[in-house]
C-alpha cells in the first residue's frame, strides 16, 4: 500500500468517524451557521434556476450567506460528490433536491450527522428521518387544475380527452395524471379515453396523439404531463392540422413553453411555483436553525396559465437567470 | 431442391419465397389487416397513413445507416446521441446567425443549419470509424463511448436545455409541408432510403460492405481496403444521423436533449427485424424499411384499437421476438435442405 493510499484511507476513516460519532467538528468551530447552500437536481434548468432565485432572495433578506452547487446532470453519481464537498465546508443548512430517492440517503445522512439542517425541495428521499422539512409541488392538485382548465377551454363542447404520461411508475407525472382523472369525471361532457405512456420520447407522444385522433375524431383536449410529452403532442396536433382545435394543456412554464403558449401551439400551462418552493425552504431551514417551529411536509400550489391571463401572471414564468 | 442446385436454376417463385424480406413484409401486411379489420374507419385512412409515415421518417433515416454498419458485423450505439448533438449544433448556429432567434430567418440560414448538422454527424461518424478500423477496439465499446460523449457534448453546448428558435420556413416546408399529399419529410426519407438501397445492392461499395461482414480477413486478402471501407461505413451512419437530427429539428421545432435516449435501440431493432444478421454479411435496406414499420404500426394500432396501456410494451416485445424467431427457424430449415 502506497503512502498516498494509506493517507487517503486514513482520511476516509476519519471522515466516517466524524460522520458516525458526530462530535469533533460539531460545535461550530469551523462551520458557519449563517451560511446556506442549495443543491438543485440539475444545473441550468429553468425550473431550478427559478427556485434558486427565490432561495437567494429569501436567504439574503434574513442575512444569510448563500451558495448554489448544481450537478451537470440529474444523476445521483454526480450529485453525491457535491454533497460531500459541501459537507467539508459545514454550512448551517442545506436545501437539496435529491436526484434519487434511495441512493442520496447515504450522503444526505452524513450532512445530518454533521449537524447540518437538511431541507428537501422539489423531490424527496424514501427515508423521511433525514430532512427536517420537505417542500414540493402538489402534483395531484396540478392535475386537477389541468382538468378544470381544460373544461373551461372547451366551454361546454363535448368530446374525448387524453392524458399523455411519461413512463409507468414516475411518481410526479403519475400524481398529475391521477389528479386529472379524478377531476375530469365531474364534467359529463368530457369523455376520458385514458392515459398513454410515451417513454418520455416526443416522437412516441406525437404518434399516440395522432393515433388517438384517428380512433376518436371527437378529441377536444390533451393533457401532457411534462415538457417532452407536451412538445410531442404539439408536433402531432400540428401534423394533423388540429392545432388550436384540440386544446393542449402542458405542464411547467419554461421559456420555450411560454413562447408556445403565446404562439398558440399550447392553450394552457400548469405552472409550478419553484420560487416559492425555494423561499419556503429557506424559511423552514431558518426555523430549524434558530429554534422556531418546523413543518415536516409542505405542498405548494400550482397555477394555470392561459393566453388570456398569461401577461398578468408573468411572475410564474420560469427564468433562465435571476 | 438440394444444396447442389445452381442458384440460377431456381424459379422466380422459389427465389421470392426464399427472400427474407417477403416474410417480414407479410407480417407487416397481416398486422395492418388485423388492425384494419377491427377499426376500418380509423386505420385504413389517409390520415393514419400520412401520420404513421411522418412519425417513422426520422427513425428510418437512422436505420438506413445502421443497416450498413450491422452488415459489416458492427454496431453503432451512438446514432441517437449524434442526432441530438447535430440538432443542437445546427439550431444554435442558426440562432447565432440571427441574433439569438432564428424563427423568422430565411433559406440561407436553413442551408447553413443543414450543413452544420451534416458536418457534426459526419465528425462523430469519422471518429467512430477511425477508432474502430485503426485501433481494433470493438465497435460496441467505441460507440458506447461516443453515445455518452456526443450527448454530453450536446448538453455542454446547449447548457443542458432544449434549443428552440427553429426557422419557420424550415418547419413549415420540411416539417409539416406536403407535396401532392405526401409529407415532405417522408419524401426526403424515401429518397435517402432508395439511394441507400441502390448503393448497397448494386455498387462495389455495397459488395465490399457484405464481403467485410462475411469475413473480414478474407476481404482483406482479396485486396479490399477494409480499414478505409469501415471508416466510410461509420462516416455514412454518422452523416445520416446528422441528417436525421436536422429532420427532427424541422419536425419538432426544437432540439430536444432528453427525448432520444432509445433511438439507437429502436434503429437496431428495426434493422434486425428486417432480416439483417447481427453477425454481419447479410441483410437489405428494403428489409429495414419493413422492420422499422412493424413497431410503428403496432404502437399506433394498439392505441387505435384501445389495447390496455400496460399490455402495449409486452405485446410489441412478443411480436418483435416472434417475428425474428419465425425468420430464423425458416432460414435454418432452408439451410438444412
Amino acid at each position: 500500500m502506497s503512502t498516498r493510499t494509506a493517507a487517503l484511507l486514513g482520511a476516509t476513516l476519519l471522515l466516517t468517524a466524524c460522520g458516525g460519532g458526530g462530535q469533533i467538528g460539531d460545535s461550530g468551530s469551523s462551520g458557519n451557521t449563517k451560511r446556506m447552500v442549495l443543491i438543485p437536481g440539475v444545473a441550468a434548468e429553468p425550473f431550478y434556476i427559478s427556485m434558486e432565485c427565490g432561495f437567494r432572495e429569501a436567504a439574503k433578506a434574513k442575512g444569510y450567506e448563500v451558495d448554489v452547487q448544481a450537478p451537470a446532470k440529474f444523476d445521483s453519481t454526480l450529485q453525491t460528490p457535491i454533497v460531500t464537498g459541501v459537507l467539508a465546508n459545514k454550512p448551517g443548512a442545506v436545501l437539496i433536491a435529491p436526484t434519487d430517492d434511495k441512493a442520496m440517503a447515504g450522503p444526505m445522512k452524513q450532512l445530518k450527522d454533521a449537524g447540518i439542517k437538511v431541507v428537501e425541495v422539489d423531490t424527496k428521499l424514501e427515508d423521511t428521518s433525514i430532512a427536517v422539512s420537505t417542500i414540493s409541488s402538489n402534483n395531484e392538485q396540478g392535475g386537477q387544475l389541468a382538468a378544470q382548465t381544460l373544461a373551461k377551454l372547451v366551454a361546454g363542447k363535448s368530446g374525448s380527452v387524453l392524458v399523455l404520461n411519461t413512463k409507468a411508475g414516475t411518481s410526479t407525472t403519475d400524481a398529475r395524471a391521477k389528479g386529472f382523472e379524478d377531476e375530469i369525471k365531474k364534467y359529463p361532457n368530457l369523455k376520458y379515453v385514458g392515459q398513454q405512456y410515451t417513454d418520455n420520447e416526443p416522437d412516441q407522444a406525437a404518434s399516440k396523439v395522432t393515433a388517438t385522433l384517428a380512433a376518436n375524431p371527437d378529441l377536444v383536449g390533451v393533457f401532457a404531463t411534462n415538457l417532452n410529452t407536451g412538445e410531442g403532442a404539439a408536433t402531432g396536433l400540428r401534423n394533423a392540422g388540429k392545432t388550436g382545435a384540440v386544446n393542449l394543456v402542458g405542464f411547467d412554464a419554461s421559456p420555450k413553453q411560454v413562447e408556445d403558449l403565446r404562439g398558440g401551439a399550447v392553450q394552457a400551462l400548469i405552472a409550478q411555483d419553484p420560487a416559492t418552493i425555494g423561499r419556503t425552504g429557506v424559511e423552514q431551514a431558518i426555523a430549524a436553525l434558530e429554534g422556531g417551529t418546523v413543518k415536516r411536509d409542505i405542498e405548494t400550489d400550482l397555477v394555470a396559465l392561459t393566453k388570456a391571463d398569461m401577461d398578468a401572471n408573468q411572475k410564474y414564468f420560469y427564468k433562465q437567470k435571476c | 431442391m438440394n444444396a447442389a442446385t445452381d442458384v440460377r436454376q431456381r424459379s422466380i417463385r422459389q427465389r421470392l419465397f426464399g427472400a427474407n424480406t417477403l416474410w417480414i413484409g407479410l407480417v407487416l401486411l397481416v398486422l395492418i389487416a388485423v388492425f384494419g379489420a377491427i377499426r376500418p374507419d380509423a386505420v385504413l385512412t389517409t390520415f393514419t397513413l400520412q401520420t404513421t409515415l411522418v412519425e417513422t421518417s426520422v427513425l428510418l433515416v437512422l436505420s438506413v445507416g445502421m443497416t450498413y454498419v450491422i452488415i459489416t458485423s458492427g454496431i453503432d450505439l451512438s446514432v441517437g446521441s449524434v442526432l441530438v448533438f447535430s440538432g443542437v449544433t445546427s439550431a444554435m448556429t442558426m440562432n447565432a446567425l440571427n441574433d439569438g432567434n432564428a424563427t423568422t430567418a430565411g433559406w440561407g440560414t436553413v442551408f447553413v443549419g443543414l450543413l452544420v448538422a451534416l458536418v457534426s454527424g459526419a465528425a462523430w461518424g469519422l471518429l467512430n470509424g477511425v477508432l474502430i478500423a485503426k485501433t481494433g477496439i470493438p465497435p460496441l465499446i467505441v460507440t458506447l463511448g461516443s453515445f455518452g460523449a456526443a450527448l454530453g457534448a450536446g448538453q455542454l453546448i446547449s447548457n443542458g436545455s432544449n434549443v428552440s428558435g427553429v426557422p419557420n420556413v424550415l418547419s413549415n416546408s420540411l416539417g409539416t409541408g406536403t407535396w401532392f399529399g405526401i409529407p415532405n419529410l417522408v419524401l426526403l426519407a424515401a429518397v435517402v432510403t432508395a439511394i441507400g438501397a441502390l448503393v448497397l445492392a448494386t455498387t462495389r461499395f455495397g459488395r465490399y460492405t457484405y464481403a467485410i461482414g462475411s469475413n473480414e480477413e478474407a476481404a482483406r486478402r482479396v485486396g479490399i481496403g477494409v480499414t478505409g471501407h469501415l471508416v466510410k461505413v461509420y462516416l455514412l451512419a454518422g452523416t445520416l444521423a446528422g441528417l436525421a437530427g436536422f429532420m427532427a429539428l424541422a419536425y419538432f421545432r426544437v432540439a430536444s436533449i432528453t427525448g432520444h435516449d432509445t433511438d439507437n435501440l429502436n434503429a437496431i431493432a428495426g434493422v434486425v427485424l428486417g432480416g439483417t444478421s447481427l453477425f454481419g454479411g447479410s441483410g437489405s435496406v428494403v428489409g429495414t424499411v419493413l422492420g422499422v414499420f412493424i413497431p410503428a404500426v403496432l404502437r399506433k394500432g394498439f392505441v387505435i384499437v384501445g389495447v390496455n396501456v400496460y399490455w402495449q410494451p409486452v405485446a410489441v416485445a412478443i411480436v418483435l421476438v416472434a417475428a425474428v424467431w419465425f425468420d430464423q427457424s425458416r432460414r435454418r430449415a432452408r439451410n438444412q435442405r
